[in-house]
């Protein structure tokens, strides 16, 4: 997208107030890993938090909407779910998880051929067996709401692992839990996190092949 | 457009995607996620048979699971919206065998 490396360059230059914003720019660019996207979504965060400095190109970039986000916000709404044997099954999605294995109430199922068809009150899907979701189409706006309220309230580039801690008050929200396996900084949040229920940065990246199956 | 070679610079954008089960379907990219799951919204199929021109059925939002898309393509707009569809004819295409 256009607004990568130029517009970032010129950020970098921008003073005081404007400081923090251009660091993380500069982190951003200099950091090949980091996908396209991402970049995208630092950009119109950040014209979202400073709309003096964006510029129209900025604002116009597109936001690119994970799909288990909208799965995640489609819960309580009813969805058709198309298996890749050809059956459907039609219910209210209780809950989801990063696997999209799925939770439905309240579940009317389709055979292939859609002669037959059986009530269960619930089911639960494997994630691997769905060819496709239908969801209503109110769904996607309230994702928009949801991340944009969600790029306020927070600097991007927080929580992935990087950027030698820079901000304090974030570090006990949720560390490491994106990316986990990087160095130092991954060191400092499990140390933070130890006592906490789910710990993600253990559960990536040292001991998750033992405790996953063992349970 | 876009430097990379990801869904990046299509998102918002029209586009066509085969699955694997041969249908075709036709929508907005809304986002798409590592395992090419894709959120397509204002979507239709467009059903082709050799008998009768091509049919097109609203689908709504999507979220298509990444295992079953063969192909994602650009739609150019214009030269789309210059197809006369009822007037195609085309054979369905068969499922992906693996």
């Amino acid at each position: 997208m256009d607004c990568t490396k130029q517009s970032l360059k010129s950020w970098s230059n921008i003073e005081n107030r404007h400081r923090r914003i251009a660091l993380t720019g500069n982190e951003i660019e200099n950091s090949s890993d980091l996908r396209e996207s991402e970049r995208e979504i630092f950009c119109y965060a950040a014209t979202l938090a400073d709309p003096e400095i964006s510029t129209p190109v900025l604002r116009s970039v597109p936001w690119n909407m994970l799909p288990l986000s909208l799965l995640k916000t489609a819960q309580g709404h009813p969805m058709l779910v198309e298996l890749k044997n050809g059956e459907t099954y039609n219910g209210h999605l209780v809950n989801c998880d990063t696997w999209m294995n799925i939770h439905l109430r309240e579940v009317i199922c389709t055979s292939k051929d859609g002669d037959r068809f059986w009530r269960m009150p619930e089911c639960y899907i494997r994630g691997n067996t769905i060819k496709y979701l239908r969801v209503p189409d109110e769904v996607i706006d309230k994702v928009q709401e949801e991340t944009k309220s969600r790029a306020d309230r927070k600097p991007p580039g927080v929580g992935r692992g990087r950027g030698r801690g820079r901000e304090d008050s974030t570090s006990g929200g949720r560390p490491a839990k994106g990316m986990g396996g990087r160095g130092l900084d991954d060191g400092g949040a499990k140390g933070m996190g130890g006592g906490r229920g789910r710990g993600g940065a253990g559960g990536r990246t040292g001991g998750s092949r033992g405790t996953g199956r063992g349970r | 457009m876009s430097s990379g070679a990801g869904l990046e610079s299509l998102v918002d954008q029209t586009i066509s995607v085969i699955t694997n089960d041969g249908r075709n379907i036709v929508g907005v990219l809304k986002g798409f996620d590592q395992a090419t799951n894709i959120i397509l919204d204002e979507s239709h199929e467009r059903v082709y048979s050799t008998k009768a021109g091509v049919q097109q059925l609203v689908l709504g939002l999507y979220i298509i699971r990444g295992d079953n898309i063969s192909i994602v393509g650009e739609l150019d707009e214009e030269l789309d919206a210059n197809l006369d569809l009822s007037k195609l004819r085309a054979h369905p295409l068969k499922p992906v065998i693996h």
